[in-house]
């Protein structure tokens, strides 16, 4: 297991560079410069000077060296969309709404979806199953501003029992939050919904009901149980998928996230900026994957005892 | 006489995870040690054995489906134990198999009639026209109608498919065919006539046949000779009825023991060594001795 | 009061290509102490006949009706599901075929059969446990405690099919079921494990009912046998005067065909064709299309399960 760790980590490391590298080629590669353009085209020299300023006349190679020096001593430059404060100041402020949202999203979508999942279940090919899959399929379906528009048409503007706007005051979330949650939902009531009913194929559970146990105690204890352990990966990439912002439910709801950040660094060519939001997201990545790859054979008797004893 | 198929002395020796859980290690298994057998031009040798006992192992070693570890595999007095694969491909035609689960044998998505025509396919045998109306002959020899060629396997019985396994199996005229387990799928009505199957190709085709089994009864209306195999290695080898007459080795006779006896008189009170007995009882891998004409039995070294 | 009491069952289960109908009715029964086997091929009807006594099947889709299903006087179709999870481990209880995937992986062993103590006798878990030890050496197995705490990755076939019988035995059942135990055993553990049923079944005075498709199985296990095929009953008898003298055609092909049964290399008997369809089984007698004595009647009519001497009855037109 030591060995696994290892050699994963050093993975990591080796994919964090490889992708900075084709990130920052690929940003480069976009024509045009951070200070090109905008409504006020601005003097020929003034805008040398600023590139000078900020090392953008060097050559390719030494802007990357330079930068990703920078990164190793957790230093990412300065915004230039934003030029008051750093990039891990930017990423600090904007992060929070995203988090706060986002993450809520999923962990009050998730465990709403594995009760749909059990429901359909449950009561294979009936009414319930139906409509539970249907709102699934729809949830995964429909693109998650469509259904923020129209949360806030029925919510806000129809019924008129929540604002429009998402946030800096918690009784402001509750809309986004339920765009956040679409997403987790459907998927952990397909997964759910699918995992059970494979659990409750195998012949073990036909042994459990013959031993005489209560249904109630075949399905919590043993069918759950077993259905849950492929569930457990999924969850803390979905977690960092969502928690880190969406671009549509943050422009819908107005909040002020990191989500827009990820495409307007990239309109704006704020190379510090998207440098550093990309490497974060591959790196938490990685670990989400890691982690969850370490989960995975914890609760797996098979892998966590492996050998035979008799 | 040059045997159809011999093996010398062959071992294989696997690394596997040994100790368990999140932290392992490795260590060798040694799943089957100094292995020598040979199959006779026009005859049956039995290979029989329970699960782990390697007889599957030694079976894909002869096919060269895996490579041995040490020792030697002579196809018809040559050795291809170290070819590559090009130089391999004329043995492939020479030694054919049957395996135990006939569904999964055969490709779903083909017709029998493509299937049972695919080796010619393969080694460039004839033309097209040739090659179905060669499957659709032996469909008709191993008892199936002509007219099942347009059919797909799942629309058969188990016994139907082994017999789809076996034409194509026979289509090429190996010399050597190796069957691992082909009845123990089957119901027992259906065995009798799969095993009357292979017994009369045998003799049409003068055939070789290497049978792997953990079924003794079966063993016994088919085969000349049998090898005994536990914890991989051969421990008895001798004409059939000799290990049914007089068995010598402790683990032949647990074999022996365990098989149900219908006849109610001729049941008498046995007492079934568990696996720890047996062990002990047989000792370590030891070295085969002549204990009588043809009759090999392992002794402690 | 007959211990198990089935006259009359029959299952059905509606599917896209037809109904297939895997028991046609079958009649038997066992008394206290009794042992009976049921011995037939696949598509016989075996299991599904023991699995709808049990009430074991998804119904819908399965459809089952008798004119009797009674398992130690309790009416098993008429009973409720809580009814049924009590007698289920308790009044009567099974024995798998696969052991290797009877088990649920997550748990141990000695959990599982704790479960089962403590669900019908309550309790408990540190007693049941103990129990549930005792009942490891019951069986035979050498080192319990260490059992009680495996997985049952960790253990071997003939390992798991003992920790089954103790936990099928762990409430003192009236009535032992066992579906083909054996199977998937090696040859000798097989003979050790019907040793040891055989003898927990006498010991503990139960009915005993063996699911299998190997007569010599049946030979050295039960004291009658039913012989089923095409989903009804072809014959039935106690077990020396069937292999003696056997009446049905099927059953004197059965025992004909069965390689080993004489020394040296021989062709066998053959039984030609193959078993019948359940989702198209053929009008008349079951066996009719295999059969070498069957005529005009039995491919037309299926014969009544009769009395053809006592204590032992059949169903075919020849033998009435």
């Amino acid at each position: 297991m030591t060995g696994f760790i290892l050699r994963r980590l050093l993975s990591i490391t080796v994919t964090f560079f490889i992708v900075s590298l084709l990130i920052f080629l690929a940003m480069h590669s976009i024509p045009g410069g951070p200070f090109d353009g905008g409504d006020m085209p601005m003097p020929e020299a003034v805008r040398a000077t600023l590139m000078e300023r900020y090392g953008l006349d060097q050559p390719l190679y030494v802007q990357y060296a330079k930068y990703m020096w920078g990164v190793l001593h957790l230093d990412f430059g300065i915004p230039f969309q934003s030029p008051g404060e750093t990039v891990l100041e930017l990423i600090g402020r904007a992060w929070v709404p995203s988090l706060v949202l986002g993450g809520l999203g999923v962990l009050i979508g998730a465990p709403l979806g594995i009760l749909l999942g059990m429901a359909a279940a449950l009561n294979r090919n009936s009414w319930i199953d139906y409509l539970a899959s249907a709102f699934a399929t729809l949830g995964l379906t429909i693109p998650v501003f469509v259904t923020s528009m129209g949360l806030i048409l029925i919510f806000a503007v129809w019924l008129n029992w929540f604002p429009a706007s998402g946030w800096p005051e918690p009784e402001k979330w509750v809309l986004p939050i339920a765009a956040y949650a679409t997403i987790p939902l459907a998927t952990y009531a397909r997964y759910t919904r699918s995992a059970m009913l494979d659990t409750l194929n195998r012949p073990f559970v036909t042994v459990l009901r013959a031993k005489g146990l209560s249904e109630r105690r075949i399905i919590f204890q043993h069918v759950l149980r077993n259905a849950a352990l492929p569930m457990v990966t999924v969850f803390l990439p979905m977690f960092i998928g969502t928690a880190t912002g969406s671009i549509f439910v943050e422009a819908m709801f107005r909040v002020p996230g990191m989500g827009a950040y990820f495409v307007s660094s990239i309109r704006t060519r704020d190379y510090p900026l998207e440098m550093a939001l990309m490497l974060m997201l591959t790196v938490m990545f990685c670990l989400a994957y890691l982690i969850s790859d370490i989960l995975y054979a914890w609760l797996n008797p098979r892998i966590r005892f492996g050998g035979r004893k008799g | 006489m040059t045997a159809a198929l011999e093996l010398r002395a062959i071992s294989k020796v696997y690394q596997l995870r040994s100790g368990g859980g999140l932290f392992a290690r490795y260590a060798d298994h040694v799943a089957v040690r100094d292995v020598s057998l040979a199959v006779p031009r026009n005859g049956i040798v039995g290979l029989v054995g329970e699960s782990g006992s390697g007889k599957t192992t030694v079976g894909m070693m002869a096919l060269r489906l895996t490579e041995p570890t040490s020792g030697q595999i002579l196809i018809g007095g040559d050795d291809v134990t170290r070819l590559g694969p090009a130089a391999l491909k004329p043995y492939r035609r020479r030694v054919q198999v049957v395996f135990q689960d006939s569904y999964s044998a055969l490709d779903p998505m083909f017709t029998l009639a493509q299937i049972v025509a695919e080796p010619l396919h393969v080694h460039g045998v004839g033309t097209a026209t040739d090659q179905t109306g060669q499957a659709l002959d032996w469909l008709e020899r191993v008892g199936l109608h002509r007219s099942y060629g347009q059919r797909y396997p799942h629309e058969l019985s188990g016994g139907q498919r082994q017999r789809v396994a076996i034409a194509r199996a026979l289509i090429l005229r190996p010399d050597v065919l190796v069957a691992d387990e082909p009845t123990s799928a089957l119901d027992v009505s259906v065995k009798a006539q799969i095993i009357n199957l292979l017994q009369d190709l045998q003799a049409e085709m003068g055939l070789s046949i290497l049978f792997i089994s953990h079924d003794l009864s079966v063993v016994r209306s088919l085969t000349d000779t049998v090898a005994v195999m536990w914890a991989g290695r051969v421990v008895e080898q001798a004409p059939t009825e000799a290990i049914f007459a007089g068995a010598r080795h402790p683990y032949t006779r647990a074999l022996l023991d365990a098989i149900p006896v219908t006849n109610p008189a001729l049941r008498h009170q046995r007492r079934f060594q568990t696996r720890e007995e047996l062990e002990q009882a047989a000792g370590g891998p030891g070295r085969l001795r002549e204990l009588a004409p043809g009759h090999l039995v392992e002794v402690p070294a | 009061m007959r211990l198990v009491e089935i006259a009359d069952l029959v299952v059905s289960f509606p599917q896209d290509e037809g109904v297939v109908q895997a028991v046609r009715g079958v009649s038997f029964h066992v008394d206290a102490g009794e042992s009976l086997g049921i011995v037939g091929e696949s598509g016989s009807g075996k299991s599904v006949t023991c699995m709808a006594a049990l009430r074991l099947l998804r119904e819908p889709p399965a459809r089952i009706s008798a004119t009797a299903l009674t398992l130690a006087g309790v009416a098993m179709l008429r009973a409720s599901r809580r009814d049924l999870a009590a007698i289920r481990g308790k009044v009567a209880a099974m024995v798998f075929q696969d052991p290797m995937t009877a088990f649920d992986p997550v748990f141990t062993i000695g959990h599982q059969i704790a479960e089962t103590i403590i669900a019908h006798q309550g309790g408990a878990k540190a007693a049941a446990m103990a129990q549930a030890e005792t009942l490891l050496t019951r069986v035979e197995i050498k080192n319990p405690a260490a059992i009680l705490r495996a997985y049952p990755h960790q253990l071997s076939g003939g390992m798991l099919q003992r920790a089954m019988i103790a936990m099928a035995l762990s409430c003192r059942p009236q009535i032992l079921i066992a579906d083909e135990p054996t199977t998937a055993l090696d040859v000798t553990v097989q003979a050790q494990i019907l040793q040891l049923i055989k003898a927990l079944q006498a010991e503990l005075g139960m009915g005993l009912i063996m699911i299998t498709h190997d007569l010599g199985v049946i030979a050295e296990t039960v004291d009658r046998v039913v012989v089923m095929y095409g989903g009804k009953v072809m014959e039935q008898g106690p077990v020396a005067a069937i292999f003696d003298a056997p009446r049905h055609p099927y059953t004197v092909a059965l025992l004909g065909s069965m390689p080993g049964a004489e020394p040296g290399r021989r062709r066998l008997v053959e039984i030609p064709g193959a078993s019948p369809n359940p989702a198209q089984p053929p009008p008349g007698c079951p066996f009719h299309p295999r059969c070498p004595q069957a005529d005009a009647r039995c491919a037309a009519e299926m014969p009544p399960f009769r009395a053809i001497a006592p204590g032992r009855d059949a169903a075919c037109w020849r033998l009435q």
